[in-house]
């Protein structure tokens, strides 16, 4: 039950600033997830949580006290790491005791805690095993049991899944969000893999060379993206230039490729160039015959390339001005050549800042 | 905010010990040595004389001379003998590999002055061998000079060959293999134009050591050489000199001889800074499937080159078991020769168990913690450290006792003569493999299990004890024989080092070689293969097991 606040926090490598005054309030019992490409700074800044690494500047408070002054073994963090990091010299169980010996509890103790958090993770009957007779996935779990069971203020996770196959992976991640939901702790969740991220996230902050692009929950992250950034990293977007023409209130109207769309703007002047993002999944392909709905928009170009994935499609179609819009739909599109591309111009997102 | 001094208090204590070990012992006599080199004969002014007169004296280039001929021999023979050993071994279908590898590996631990001798026993002038041929009319020329030199050489040095190439054999990605039969290359040419190449490297590497190791030699030469100058032993000759010790020639000499070893360093790095390619094997490297016959010769090739390289050592276990009447072979087994061997004392052999073994413990007292800095601290100030740390590779043992006894027989502190100095000495000459072979075990150690420890509440010098040591023990033992076993058969500084009181089994077995009778001198050889070959067989085992149980 902690409540963690990450405050102008700053580290430099050399001239790399890996973390670059960052600020976050992370709430008690919330999953929240670092999420950005490699090199981005999330591992670093989890490790400052951890105390692996030092602070340039700023401050890391557990429930308003301050935790960066204190060294890493006295921080009652429990931490996952990518590799697993299970001790190839003690067994499961000796793994799992491990922080509570360092906590001097005692021997009745430790043995019943070792059983409950081995259970947690559904490795009952694996005590006596050795961490060579495991495989990846029960390594994982040993892991898991080995920091949950000190009774962490908070557990932080070091991309946890990447060495599993893709079956596991989501296995493993609905298991880690429902251990976290029974434990009721805070967690601090590294990944590079966007769909992990909105899957088990109460919290999603979005990381960019050191810096946070975005904090918000996961729908937010993928419906109303904040900068161009965010919104190609997560999920695939269609990134177009445009220039508004009139604001009414909230509403704006921006021409872009060619028609003029509808949609909501919070800031922008009339005649700032803008980026709007168009999710592939937006956009349909009116069928010939079909007629356009009420208030949606328009746009003509020629169908270029076609991929069928099973469940769903992929197109692309080439605007008039050279540049792709990808589309995603269920069925293969029925026509070829020039196609026209609809859209609820209210799902266009506008983006400040160019693409 | 930074947890401060604390933190680096660790690095920064062992940085300071290890600087202050190695400039006391390390730096400061090599310094001496210089300084021996650039002084007149009394002592007082710098001169470039001492250099002229050596250079210019035709007895001490021939010295020079034969030093690097012989050298850049043996690591020719050793890459010639050792390169197509490892590849048969990596390879190669053949059956009996862990065997293979450690006898392949023996020579290394073996006293190679003691091949030196046994070469003598059989082909020398009144050789066992020699006296058969010339029994049957067959003349035959003794194998002293540089042919015997090198042969000794090349079949006690070939292991520094074998390891690494075998090593890099097994880690060439099999997929560039493939590739360059998929683009029409035959076996031999893929062989030729890519998986050698890839390999070059290792086998340069391996070259290196041997030159190096051959270069420094005092013993095997000493042996063998008779009349023929060669550096290490000339140095030696100067400084303790039969009439009148000569510290500046013999300063001269050891400067050319670490001057041959510095340039070799830099040719080979300047040859691998332009190839320089990180391969790794994605999984085993699969054996070649070649035809029976080729099997076979695989396999004979091998034992062969072992059989050679063991033979000289099993003649001298023999011959030390034979009874003699003066210098005349009798052909009846008895102890005798151990029992005039240890006949005054038992001293020579406890000076060698009780100096290997504090040598051993000090050089991994040092080396182990270097190691743990080098490996996970990195900075500027670490890497340093590992080059200071390494480089008394570079420097012959005969030039490190001659600067130990420049530096410390007056002044502030006395040490020659005791048992100290030569410890000192080995723990230096050892260091570098110290160093190097904690920091391979450190390297195979996921530094986030270390963190784990940490990170569970365990602070960080307990999280060494409880977590590192453990990891690295099997390791730290296997650095610690090896070391022992090292400095049991080391005789270079050894011999300018040692005193009365202090004689160890090597200097014993040197002193015995000027004796008449072979039997002695091979008793002491039998000694010193048993106190070096024993431990290692004996951890050998162990690690095989340790590494069995962590597969």
């Amino acid at each position: 039950m902690t409540a963690i606040t990450i405050e102008g926090v700053v580290r430099s490598f050399g001239v790399l600033r890996a973390v670059d005054d960052v600020s976050i309030a992370i709430r008690d019992k919330e999953f929240f997830t670092l999420l950005g490409p490699s090199g981005c700074g999330k591992t670093t800044l989890l490790r400052m949580v951890a105390g692996f690494c030092e602070l340039d500047r700023g401050r890391i408070l557990f429930d308003g006290e301050r935790i960066d002054t204190l060294p890493p073994h006295g921080r009652n963090t429990g931490m996952v790491f990518q590799s697993y990091a299970v001790f190839p010299h003690l067994t499961v169980a000796d793994n799992v005791a491990y922080g509570l010996r360092a906590r001097r509890i005692a021997a009745v103790e430790v043995d019943r805690r070792i059983d409950h958090a081995l259970k947690l993770v559904q490795l009952e009957n694996f005590r006596p095993r050795w961490p060579h007779q495991l495989s990846g996935g029960q390594l994982q779990r040993v892991a898991i049991a080995r920091a949950i069971v000190i009774e962490p203020r908070v557990l932080l996770l070091d991309e946890p899944l990447s060495n599993l196959d893709a079956k596991l992976r989501v296995e493993m991640r609905t298991e880690i969000r429902r251990l976290q939901k029974t434990l009721g702790i805070t967690v601090i969740y590294v990944t590079h893999d966007q769909e992990e991220a909105l899957a088990i996230s109460d919290r999603i902050a979005v990381m960019r060379s050191g810096r946070i692009e975005q904090v918000a929950e996961p729908r937010a992250i993928y419906e109303q993206p904040a900068t161009a950034f965010v919104a190609e990293f997560v999920g695939t977007s269609n990134l177009l230039r445009g220039t508004i023409q009139q604001r009414d209130g909230e509403m704006v109207d921006i021409m872009v490729a060619g028609v003029s769309v509808r949609t909501r703007a919070a800031a922008g002047l009339v005649g700032d160039r803008v980026v709007v993002s168009l999710r592939p999944e937006a956009l349909s392909l009116l069928a010939p015959g079909e007629v356009l709905r009420a208030g949606w928009a328009r746009i003509v170009g020629l169908l270029s390339e076609v991929e069928y994935l099973g469940p769903v499609t992929r197109f692309t179609v080439q605007l008039a001005d050279g540049s792709p819009l990808r589309l995603m739909a269920l069925a293969p599109p029925a026509t070829a050549g020039e196609v026209i591309v609809a859209f609820d111009p209210g799902r266009a997102i506008v983006l400040e800042g160019s693409a | 905010m930074r947890s401060g001094l604390g933190r680096h208090a660790f690095p920064l204590g062992v940085v300071a010990i290890a600087v202050a070990f190695l400039g006391l012992f390390f730096l400061y006599p090599l310094l001496k040595v210089f300084g021996a080199s650039l002084l007149d004969a009394q002592g007082t002014t710098l001169t470039f004389a001492n250099y002229l007169s050596v250079l210019s004296n035709r007895f001490f280039l021939q010295g020079l001379t034969n030093s690097l001929t012989i050298a850049a021999a043996a690591a020719a023979f050793a890459i010639l003998i050792g390169v197509p050993f490892a590849f048969v071994l990596a390879r190669l279908p053949v059956g009996g590999k862990p065997a293979l590898l450690a006898l392949a590996a023996l020579p290394l631990v073996l006293p190679s002055f003691v091949g030196a001798y046994a070469l003598v026993l059989l082909f020398g002038r009144a050789g066992i061998v020699t006296g058969m041929l010339q029994s049957l009319g067959i003349p035959f020329e003794s194998i002293y000079g540089a042919k015997g030199i090198v042969l000794v050489y090349a079949f006690t040095l070939y292991p520094y060959v074998v390891l690494p190439t075998v090593a890099a054999f097994k880690s060439v990605d099999v997929s560039v293999e493939e590739a360059a039969q998929n683009l029409g290359a035959s076996p031999g040419r893929m062989l030729r134009t890519v998986t050698l190449p890839l390999v070059l490297p290792s086998i340069l590497a391996g070259g290196l050591l041997v030159f190096i190791e051959a270069l420094e030699n005092f013993g095997v030469p000493f042996v063998l050489a008779e009349d023929k100058p060669i550096l290490a032993v000339e140095a030696y000759k100067l400084f303790v000199g039969e009439t009148a010790s000569n510290p500046a020639s013999a300063g001269v000499l050891g400067m050319l001889l670490i001057a041959c070893t510095v340039a070799a360093l830099l040719i080979q790095r300047g040859i691998l800074a332009r190839r320089h390619f990180a391969t790794r094997a994605r999984g085993a490297t699969p054996l070649l499937a070649v035809s029976p016959p080729m099997r076979r010769l695989g396999a004979v090739y091998c034992w062969t080159v072992i059989v050679a390289a063991l033979v000289p050592f099993a003649t001298v276990v023999v011959v030390s078991l034979l009874e003699f009447r003066g210098p005349v072979l009798q052909y009846g087994l008895s102890l005798d020769n151990f029992a005039q061997l240890f006949q005054r004392s038992y001293r020579p052999l406890t000076n060698t168990v009780l100096l290997a073994t504090l040598a051993a413990a000090g050089a991994a007292i040092i080396g182990v913690p270097v190691a743990y800095v080098v490996v996970r601290h990195r900075s500027r100030l670490s890497a340093l450290l590992d080059v200071v740390a390494t480089s008394p590779f570079a420097v012959a043992g005969t030039v490190l006792g001659i600067g130990l006894v420049l530096a410390y027989s007056s002044g502030f502190l006395i040490l020659t003569g005791t048992w100290l100095i030569m410890v000192l000495a080995y723990i230096v000459r050892k260091l570098p493999f110290s160093v190097r072979s904690a920091s391979a075990i450190l390297h195979q150690i996921d530094p986030s299990l270390e963190e784990a420890s940490v990170n569970l509440g365990v602070a960080p010098l307990a999280t060494f004890l409880r977590i590192t040591v453990p990891l690295m023990l099997g390791g730290i033992v296997g650095g610690l024989v090896l070391t022992f076993v090292t400095v049991a058969s080391e005789l270079s500084s050894t011999v300018v080092l040692y005193s009365g009181p202090w004689t160890t089994m090597t200097v014993a077995m040197f002193q015995a070689l000027e004796g008449t009778s072979p039997g002695v001198a091979s008793a002491a050889a039998t000694v010193l293969i048993v106190f070096t070959v024993l431990p290692v067989a004996l951890v050998y085992r162990l690690l095989r097991r340790h590494e069995l149980s962590m597969l």
